[in-house]
């Protein structure tokens, strides 16, 4: 009948099995990132890798040792799930008793070593696996393909046995107790911490299952999994972290959307998690399952204390400043101009990230959004209406600070992690649109972006003049940021960080305060994209995706966070890296992870940090929670 | 006072020095317990008796000193391993798990050893406990949730209890419920070490009692002479002048 009224044909049957079969691994994925949040105190971002080692082992396990699938179904989570438990044991223990935001961090670099051995080793273009159960039922709705049958009966299944072991079995209620109360937990003689490192290796396991089921879907593919992990993300928020059956169901929830979106309006399909998230961000922000506000404390534990530069006295600093003056002006005639462009615009937007995360202690892991989309503007306006330079920034600088303005009033009145998460998929939809919009040109982006006159006198076309028009915008977007922090609205904002709830007794609006720092951030970056898309004449997809936004967070932590300096010193390390390790390709992906994984576990005070550290207490031990032991997460 | 060291002693805790990130709460604390004894530690806001306790079940990994335990040191023992020793803890602020019914609070703890209650003794200790243990764990009243907290331990088979301020907070009928209740395990050879502030409580069931001040134990009375010279401790706790 329902064929008749034209409701269900073949295609949409399809689509809508294809969006079951989707569901059920979101469903696998966020349960598993869920357990791992509530006991660990840690979101995995490498959950999305993991998925991929997954569909990896089982294709290497049929390619080289000819196991077939059935086996592999077995193998290749326990063997993803133990190397998730090397993992912990080795890493992630180490930042249980710090703030999310460095497991974010930490598991983010995971991913990019992961992805970036992958690709080294097997290309990026993805190779098949052999169905292992070719054929398929004809019903009388459509072709019914019996393994896609055989993933989403099985994989509803391990969901089901997830929920049960969890909810209604000893094991599970241990791990709901330990979740409460580790301490306590411990003291009745369970030895939580191996139960915290087998709780990762199984939501790990997971993960890889997952990615074996994908496998005679999709191809295998190394960044099958970088795309998912953020979809993840966006399930997580709508379905809310709390609760182990709001993960699964969400989870299909949101599959079956996406078949029915693809169906009926295939531009869409890419992003309507997102856009259902934003709505859900509005109605509901604790998520659909989530039971009440999430309360969590800003970042009390970063180690971004703002550290103030040691002082000189008056005369060395005006040597000082003459000195950098001058250095600023000789460096382009030794260094190549354009890389000094390059480093001048990403200080910019390191600092606006910098002035989140370690003066509001807010991360937002998706600035490229406002970088990258402010980079087309600038292009667009200055390629193809013809504007003059300034103008063309001022223009994407304004449109950067309105999408600001949007994803803060969405995204604002979450905490911690979930800020995080969210501005992550805010900024996968940002790119998504992007990578459909005409005038972006998809994946060859906006080039030849002419330089043009600078205030219709200060011709650009030779790169030291664009370099000393650079320096010009650059600086004063420093100096803005680095008025803004020592203002007494900047301490504010400091008081914010430290204690919300003290500074709401004091009488201030933290929503506001943190919304206008998120704006005045995201106006920074946007600055700082259009200058560079005009001086470097391009404007491509890098710019919006999570990668650029993992490495403007990189340079912040490398440069030192909650330091002017930091972010400066910062994209001068990674710029140089990229520059000049450029033919070592997926390396430089590594590298980037191992620098992440360096910092974040043994360096968090960054070059900065540590340097201005040493310099004026040499011998003061820093005041850490020494006493916390490492082994056990503080769980509130 | 410390002569009476007691190579029998239970617990033995000597110059046991511990805090919390750089500041230190604990100074060359020494005391002991003996098998089957009741023993307080009385002592100000602040002088470090549930920092004491916290050591003893080894929640404070940073600390030094000696603890012998059942004849074996265990100052460098996780908790999970303490526990397997026999010993149990019931923190202040009771640690009732939202997520988990009465029923299943209770149940939750593992047996560890033999020796410990039935649920239905823990029951009869408790009447108020069988009539609600299918509510939600925090759903209970204070007293209730009190004596929750302490029913939880007495299942795993561990005879050492330690105690954290059990009567704060509670209406003057709980209390002397709990009073009975210490005094019942006492008669079944628990051994137990209560952190209190309530001095009437604490003279009623306690053998002997240890007083601390800013860190250190610093007197120790036994029930007689709390009986003979109750200034003495309230000297120590202030009270003299209210």
């Amino acid at each position: 009948m329902l064929e008749s009224l034209g409701l269900l044909s073949p295609a949409l049957f399809g689509q809508l099995l294809l969006g079951l079969i989707n569901g059920s691994f979101y469903a696998m994925m966020s349960l598993g990132l869920a357990i791992i949040f509530g006991l660990l105190n840690v979101v995995n971002f490498a959950h999305g890798a993991q998925y991929m080692m997954g569909a990896f082992t089982a294709w290497m396990l049929l390619q080289w040792a000819g196991i077939p699938y059935g086996w592999a179904l077995l193998l290749a989570p326990l063997i993803v799930g133990l190397s998730g438990v090397v993992l912990e044991r080795l890493f992630v223990r180490r930042l249980y008793h710090l703030d999310h935001v460095y497991g974010l961090l930490l598991t983010f670099g995971i991913t990019l070593i992961v992805e970036g051995l992958y690709r080294k080793a097997f290309g990026s273009a993805g190779l098949p696996y052999a169905n292992p159960m070719p054929g398929g039922l004809r019903t009388g709705l459509g072709y019914l393909p019996y393994y896609r049958l055989w993933a989403l009966l099985a994989s509803l299944l391990i969901c089901l046995a997830t929920w049960y072991l969890i909810e209604k079995t000893r094991l599970g209620a241990y791990l709901r107790a330990a979740i409460e109360r580790p301490d306590l937990v411990r003291s009745f003689g369970i030895n939580v911490p191996r139960m915290v490192t087998l709780v990762y290796g199984f939501g790990v396991g997971l993960a890889g299952l997952a990615g074996v089921f994908a496998a005679p879907i999709y191809n295998v593919s190394p960044t099958m999994g970088s795309n998912l992990i953020v979809v993840i993300f966006a399930v997580v928020v709508i379905g809310g972290m709390g609760s182990i059956k709001g993960a699964i169901v969400t989870g299909y929830l949101l599959g079956l959307t996406e078949g029915l979106v693809r169906y009926y309006y295939p531009p869409l399909s890419d992003t309507v998690v997102f856009i259902i998230m934003s709505a859900v961000l509005l109605i509901k922000p604790a998520g659909l399952f989530g039971k009440g506000a999430i309360a969590q404390h800003a970042s009390t534990a970063l180690d971004s204390k703002p550290r103030r530069m040691p002082q000189w006295r008056a005369p060395f600093r005006w040597a000082f400043l003459a000195l950098a003056l001058a250095a600023l002006a000789t460096v382009p005639f030794v260094l190549y101009p354009v890389f000094l462009v390059k480093v001048l615009c990403f200080a910019v937007a390191a600092s606006a990230v910098n002035l989140l995360l370690g003066y509001m202690g807010v991360l937002s892991f998706g600035h490229a959004m406002f970088f990258g989309f402010a980079a087309y503007v600038a292009g667009y306006l200055a390629k193809v209406w013809g504007v003059t330079p300034e103008l063309a920034i001022l223009g994407a600088t304004l449109v950067a600070t309105a999408l600001g303005a949007v994803v803060g009033l969405l995204a604002i009145r979450l905490q911690g992690i979930y800020f995080a998460m969210s501005t992550l998929a805010l900024a996968q939809m940002v790119y998504f649109f992007c990578l459909q919009a005409p005038f972006t040109h998809g994946e060859d982006g906006i080039q030849d972006i002419p330089r043009g006159m600078a205030f219709g006198v200060w011709d650009l076309k030779s790169d030291l003049s664009v370099y000393f028009f650079v320096l010009l915008v650059c600086g004063a977007a420093l100096l803005m940021v680095a008025r803004l922090v020592h203002s007494p609205y900047g301490r504010i904002v400091a008081a914010v960080r430290d204690s919300e709830p003290r500074a709401v007794s004091l009488g201030y609006n933290a929503n506001r305060i943190k919304l206008s720092v998120f704006v005045f951030s995201a106006a920074i970056t946007g600055l700082a994209g259009a200058t560079k898309a005009i001086a470097v004449q391009i404007a491509t997809l890098t710019d919006v995706g999570w990668h650029m936004s993992g490495e403007l967070l990189l340079m912040t932590l490398v440069g030192g966070l909650g330091t002017i300096v930091g972010p400066i010193v910062g994209a001068l390390a990674l710029i140089s890296m990229q520059t000049y390790m450029s033919e070592l390709q997926d390396w430089v992906t590594v590298a980037q992870g191992l620098v992440f994984c360096v910092v974040v576990l043994a360096f968090r005070g960054g070059i900065v940090g540590s340097l201005a550290g040493s310099w004026r207490r040499p011998s003061q031990p820093s005041a850490r929670q020494v006493l916390t032991p490492a082994a056990e997460p503080t769980i509130r | 006072m410390h002569d009476i060291h007691d190579t029998q002693a239970l617990l033995d805790v000597r110059k046991l020095s511990a805090g919390y990130a750089g500041n230190q709460v604990l100074d060359d604390v020494q005391f002991h317990l003996l098998r089957g004894e009741v023993v307080t530690l009385l002592g100000r806001n602040g002088a470090g008796k549930s920092t004491t306790l916290k050591c003893l079940m080894g929640f404070i990994a940073e600390k030094t000193g000696s603890i012998t335990f059942e004849g074996q040191p265990i100052v460098r023992c996780p908790p999970e391993q303490i526990a397997r020793l026999g010993m149990a803890y019931c923190p202040e602020e009771r640690g009732i798990f939202s997520q988990l019914s009465v029923r299943e609070n209770l149940l939750l703890p593992p047996v560890l050893r033999d020796g410990g209650l039935s649920l239905d003794e823990v029951y009869a200790l408790f009447p108020n406990l069988r009539e609600r243990s299918a509510s939600q764990g925090t759903k209970l009243s204070g007293g209730e949730q009190q004596m929750l907290a302490i029913g939880r331990i007495l299942r795993t088979g561990a005879k050492t209890l330690l105690l954290d301020e059990p009567s704060e907070g509670l209406a003057p009928v709980i209390v002397k419920l709990i009073a009975r209740t210490v005094l019942e395990l006492k008669r079944r050879g628990f051994t137990i070490l209560l952190v209190e502030q309530n001095l009437r409580f604490a003279a009623e069931l306690a053998d002997r009692h240890y007083v601390m001040e800013t860190g250190r134990v610093v007197d120790m009375l036994t029930r007689e002479d709390m009986q003979r010279d109750t200034g003495r401790v309230e000297a120590y706790l202030g009270m003299g002048h209210a």
